[in-house]
């Protein structure tokens, strides 16, 4: 089995790659995928120092993590077609009327 | 539990069933009953003030879990409900009025997540409240006009606040992991017995997920290297809700980096206090010289929000140990300074709400030329703002200044930082300087120059009663502080009673390991 460690690891390998992907995706709803990305990350983090302590805290955690990132991606999709109503498209770059 | 603990949280509760019931309601009803939104969400919220004052100051009441109901949450209702109420008054008239109940409903819902934060007790909590504070608020965006510019603003709100919440979540996971409880009192024995036994002040894991929670607050609070969305969300988003928009979330985000910085017991290794140094000083000059170049006032506000976080970091950097009272006691200058600076940032961006040239708000510099020939009384109003937004005396910015650099400067020779505080304090009496430079043309625009196109009188009354208590609250506020003042002062008192990492170690370090039994870290 695995100790504490290897989640540690992997959970930030899959929060860097929503990072990277957040930072350099033109696609909004791609964008919003990477967020999602990183919030599993945490999940798998609070989990594997569950573990670890011996108690059920971290694993609450990672459940109302859940819950906060369904807030979001319903709030994301509802933005999402706001967006594309307007414009007929979802590249970030269409969206710069303001600079400076 | 029992029902009598649950009385306890009266306003919270006011505020949670006067939300639903706006939102529903506002979703249902015909157009022309939706008008009423706005009075009964004023009401809930003086329903809410009154329930606050009949139930007093609570005495660290933890009765109900996850929750510490101490004088700081006694004092953020007061500023949170009092800045509410006014709020209200700018939107009276905001949205279109199909969409007035879901609106008055999300500020509402946004005000409680500020009064739940104050109490919040647990990590899980305080996410959770801060992201109740966060996601109305980028409904509010979009909600509040139909430009596109407010959908721009808003979904790019949405998308760096969604990150910085990822952010916020894995610095508060790597607490957690380092103390073994998520209680935020017991969060400092936790982190005490674990650097008792590496023999390190604190462990590496408490570090990243302290690094972590700082960035992903400073998001919150706009402090500079993620300050790059402020400017674009405030000219996207309508005047009177970004009156809001500054002062909520930094309030939230100044009592979680309050409640963090209590478990760390504000000591801070030497490379951390370095990092909120330098973050402090950047924010502040960053906002202040990109202010100078504005020549959107809605912008230029904005930067003058950035700078205004950098002054507040100096008192958190400072924080409890110089002794008590505003002039010593950095968390209480922090806490008066934003309740004055959620009142002075409402009243100019009321004043811009109060106005309109053709068709489309006041925004600009020339939109507002030569405005005191024609509202001399409401520019009077945004004349009073400006200076105390400058921290010019006789009004009450002067006094929030004053008890920030006064506590930096009252560092005793024993902190082992005070030379680059006081020397951070010195950069931030510049920095106002440099500001007064921006404020000055605001007000020499609207009394010196001659009108170009002509500002018309827009909205209704509850706006200007919303300008002028604002701008007669600044002028009070600086003739009698002590209320606000004394009651800032005993916010702190919790803060101090927090069982510290030393004395959890020296008094009962058994006790202490009951919490946790190990300390957590991969690097070992």
């Amino acid at each position: 089995m695995f100790g504490a460690t290897e989640y540690l690891v992997l959970g930030s390998i899959l929060f860097a790659l929503g990072l990277v992907g957040f930072l350099t995706r033109r696609n909004l709803i791609v964008i919003f995928l990477s967020t999602e990305v990183m919030f599993q990350g945490v999940v798998i983090n609070a989990v594997a120092f569950a573990r670890h302590h011996e108690h059920l805290e971290g694993q609450s955690f990672a459940l109302f993590l859940l819950v906060i990132a369904a807030v979001e991606a319903g709030l994301a999709l509802g933005m999402v077609v706001m967006l594309y109503r307007r414009k007929g498209t979802l590249d970030a770059e269409a969206w710069s009327l303001m600079r400076g | 539990m029992t029902l009598d603990a649950l009385t306890q949280l009266g306003p919270e509760f006011m505020l949670l069933i006067g939300a639903c019931i706006v939102l529903i309601v506002g979703a249902t009803a015909a157009s022309q009953r939706v008008q009423w939104a706005s009075p009964v969400a004023l009401v809930v919220v003086l329903l809410a003030i009154l329930a606050t004052w009949r139930l007093g100051v609570p005495e660290g009441d933890t009765s109900i879990p996850g929750l510490w109901l101490t004088p700081l949450t006694y004092y953020v209702r007061w500023i949170t409900l009092g800045i509410g109420a006014l709020v209200i008054l700018a939107n009276w008239h905001q949205p279109s009025e199909s969409e007035r109940g879901e609106y008055m409903a999300m500020i509402l819902f946004s005000l409680l997540g500020v009064l739940l934060t104050a109490s919040a007790n647990d990590l899980v909590v305080l996410f959770f409240t801060i992201e109740l504070v966060s996601i109305p608020t980028y409904v509010l965006i979009a909600l509040s006009r139909q430009d596109a510019r407010a959908a721009e603003s808003s979904v790019k709100y949405f998308f760096l606040g969604a990150m910085s919440a990822a952010i916020l979540a894995y610095g508060l996971s790597f607490l957690y992991g380092a103390a073994g409880t998520t209680t935020i009192q017991t969060v400092g024995s936790g982190l005490s017995v674990a650097g008792h036994v590496t023999g390190a002040p604190v462990s590496s894991t408490a570090l990243v997920g302290w690094l972590l929670i700082f960035a992903g607050l400073a998001f919150k609070v706009a402090a500079v290297p993620l300050h790059v969305y402020v400017a674009d969300v405030y000219e996207g988003a309508a005047s009177p809700i970004t009156g809001m928009l500054g002062f909520v979330p930094k309030l939230a985000g100044f009592i979680a980096l309050i409640k963090i910085f209590a478990a760390f017991d504000w000591t801070l290794p030497q490379s951390v206090f370095w990092l909120v140094w330098i973050v402090a000083a950047v924010t502040m000059t960053v906002g202040n010289t990109l202010a100078l170049i504005q020549r959107n006032v809605k912008r230029m506000l904005a930067y003058s929000s950035v700078a205004h976080t950098g002054y507040m970091l100096v008192a958190l950097l400072v924080g409890p140990v110089a002794g008590e009272g505003p002039m010593r006691d950095g968390v209480a200058a922090l806490l008066f300074y934003v309740a004055i600076y959620g009142t002075m940032n409402l009243g100019a961006f009321a004043a811009l709400t109060a106005f309109k040239t053709g068709q489309r708000a006041v925004e600009t510099l020339d939109d507002i030329a030569g405005l005191a020939a024609r509202a001399p009384i409401a520019a009077l109003g945004l004349a009073v703002c400006a200076f105390s937004l400058m921290g010019f005396p006789p009004t009450a910015g002067f006094l929030g200044k004053l008890y920030v650099f006064g506590s930096a400067f009252s560092l005793g020779e024993s902190h082992p930082f005070h030379q680059a505080v006081i020397a951070l304090a010195i950069i931030g009496v510049i920095n106002s300087a440099i500001g007064a430079a921006y404020y000055l043309r605001i007000v020499s625009t609207i009394y010196v120059r001659a009108e170009d196109a002509p500002a018309a009188p827009a909205s209704g009354r509850p706006v200007r009663w919303c300008l002028a208590v604002c701008s007669i609250a600044m002028l009070i506020l600086f003739a009698w502080p002590s209320q606000l003042a004394s009651q800032a002062r005993s916010a702190t008192v919790a803060l101090h009673a927090t069982p510290t990492r030393y004395h959890a170690v020296s008094e009962d370090p058994d006790a202490a390991n009951d919490t946790s039994p190990d300390d957590f870290d991969p690097g070992h």
